[in-house]
């Protein structure tokens, strides 16, 4: 029957045997590969993803002035302009969106110009970037963080128009509010939960806009770094950068889960 | 001094004149009933007396200032959207005393004496809640509760500031029949505790327009019911008070006896919903002068 529920044991096994599986369809067709290549590096063994980690974490430079290694420098640098690049888009975004929410006067101009602006895909404006902030650190913290911005202030807007009633703002006059007030203690409050949720769902999207500007114009960072190995089919290196990736977005997906909860007890009751 | 004047209150939408001079004054403690046909402008006047829609013309007056907008003189509780969805019900309850009694600078650069203020209000919403016989239910959010608790929080949210009158927007239109009876009860001991206090002398603290579709209700929790309609000789001009007249005051320990309701409910029906029944707006509008009648008859006893 549609969406009859499953014991919490069989969701686990279930979840460890999908996961096997991948691996084992993985090392099947690795396997096969091999037979006809012995040298291929397009599905690598764990002898190649063994020597692509010895590659990635070795300290590079000389032993003079010996620097870190790929690894270290790759995802230095695209954590940094990633958490900058967010950071910098959330709190634009809440800011306007909650200044947009809270008077018509300030929604009634930038309404149309952001959904406008949210329309048009960040990585077709990045012709744009070069020209105005060059192709330096400012110009992949930009991207990221106008890339999200648009569309989450777009949200934060939508969440205060339809979850903050005017009922409650209302009411909270006649308790003795005032405007600060109702910002802080009714709009903000009612609307976190929400608004974690819509970081969540920028982390991806960010790391799109970011990846992409790495790819295109980057000297180091973990989109650079995939281009240039896939260049030369060094895919083990690529698949693990991939992977570490999907981690990032995964740990960031549960660190914000966990931070509403911990915030916002009342929103899954 | 009135609790709430209203003075001349008409309100247009375009060019449709929805009230046409309305004027009432309600006296501290006193419970009043709102009824009236639907779209004949009960919400108007709601709005009006909460400032969130100001009157076109005339003004209403909340212990003689005036209400320009919604504050902390007058409260209000709503059908639905009662409670914020983020606090506790003792939160809930405790909201007003926070935003009334600290500031928001305060909570944050003076925050140990803010901390023990707070736990001062939350206490006295905790008292609150105990007297709408809610002690089992304080930490719960309002998801967690039931129409009924809803609304005993919200009313709680609304009295713990002691405003000057609070509205009833048909508060209790969405409960079941038997929490219905259970919060009329709560309004008749308020009514009670309020003719305590006028014995004491003190100002009595509830002072309430209660809005409702259902006579019953409006006859047994109010002790005066305030009919608006336009079924009158000027309702072309908008809806007027064409109701005023004293209800009978039931104790909260006394079994409901319908048959007292029986003649006054069929007086409101023809006053107030019988469109084929036009009369001069005044005809029924008689509180004032049934009031000191009855005054002057106690004097005259006494003087005996």
């Amino acid at each position: 029957m549609i969406r009859r529920p499953i014991p919490r044991w069989l969701v686990v096994l279930l979840g460890i045997l999908g996961v096997f599986s991948l691996l084992a369809v993985y090392g099947g067709l690795s396997y096969r590969q091999s037979l006809v290549n012995e040298k291929q590096k397009v599905i690598p063994g764990l002898q190649a993803f063994g020597d692509g980690v010895t590659r990635m974490t070795a300290p590079q430079g000389s032993e003079e002035t010996p620097k870190p290694s790929m690894l270290v420098t790759d995802l230095r640098a695209t954590y940094w302009r990633l958490f900058l690049g967010t950071g910098l888009g959330v709190v634009l975004s809440v800011v306007v969106g909650i200044a947009m929410g809270a008077y018509r006067w300030i929604a009634a101009p930038l309404a149309p110009i952001i959904s406008f602006l949210a329309k048009i895909p960040p990585t077709a404006m990045l012709p744009i970037y070069f020209v105005l902030v060059g192709s330096d650190q400012t110009m992949f913290t930009t991207m990221v963080a106008l890339g999200i911005f648009f569309t989450m202030a777009q949200s934060v807007y939508q969440s205060i128009v339809n979850d903050v009633k005017d009922e409650a703002i209302d009411k909270a006059y006649t308790l003795g509010a005032s405007d600060p007030e109702i910002v802080y203690e009714v709009i903000w409050k009612q609307v976190l939960p929400p608004i974690l949720d819509n970081i969540r769902l920028q982390i991806g999207p960010a790391m799109i806009f970011l990846l992409a500007a790495e790819m295109l114009v980057g000297a180091e960072g973990m989109g650079y770094r995939i281009r240039m190995e896939s260049r030369v089919l060094n895919m083990s290196i690529v698949y693990i950068y991939l992977c570490i990736l999907g981690f990032t977005g995964l740990i960031g997906d549960w660190c914000l889960l966990w931070l509403r909860k911990k915030l916002c007890p009342w929103y899954d009751r | 001094m009135h609790a709430l004047e209203i003075r001349n209150l008409s309100h247009w939408y375009g060019t449709r004149r929805i009230l046409n001079k309305v004027n009432l004054t309600i006296a501290p403690g006193q419970i009043v009933a709102l009824v009236g046909p639907s779209g004949c402008g009960k919400s108007t006047l709601l709005r009006a007396i909460l400032g969130t829609d100001p009157p076109s013309e005339g003004e209403v007056l909340a212990e003689g200032r005036l209400v320009t907008e919604p504050n902390r003189d007058v409260g209000i509780v709503y059908q639905n959207y009662s409670l914020y969805e983020f606090l506790s019900a003792e939160e809930n309850v405790a909201f007003g005393l926070k935003l009334d009694k600290t500031s928001l600078i305060s909570r944050f650069i003076a925050l140990p004496a803010y901390l023990r203020k707070r736990r001062e209000h939350l206490q006295m919403a905790r008292d609150f809640l105990k007297k709408v016989g809610l002690e089992a239910a304080m930490g719960h959010y309002p998801a967690e509760l039931s129409g009924g608790m809803r609304q005993r929080v919200a009313i709680a949210q609304a009295f713990i500031l002691q405003p000057k009158i609070v509205l009833l927007d048909e508060p209790f239109g969405a409960l079941d029949e038997a929490t219905r009876e259970d919060l009329q009860l709560m309004l008749l001991r308020f009514y009670q505790e309020n003719l305590k206090a006028k014995q004491r002398g003190e100002r009595p603290q509830y002072t309430i327009i209660i809005v409702t579709h259902e006579l019953n209700e409006a006859i047994y929790v109010a002790d005066r019911v305030i009919g608006l309609s336009r079924f009158h000789t000027e309702g072309s001009q908008g809806a007027m008070v064409v109701y005023d007249r004293p209800c009978p005051v039931f104790h909260p320990d006394d079994p409901k006896d319908l048959s007292k309701f029986v003649e006054q409910r069929e007086e409101l029906r023809s006053a107030v919903f019988d469109p084929n029944y036009v009369k001069h707006h005044s005809k029924y509008v008689s509180f004032w002068d049934e009031l000191s009648n009855d005054a002057l008859a106690v004097a005259a006893m006494n003087s005996r």
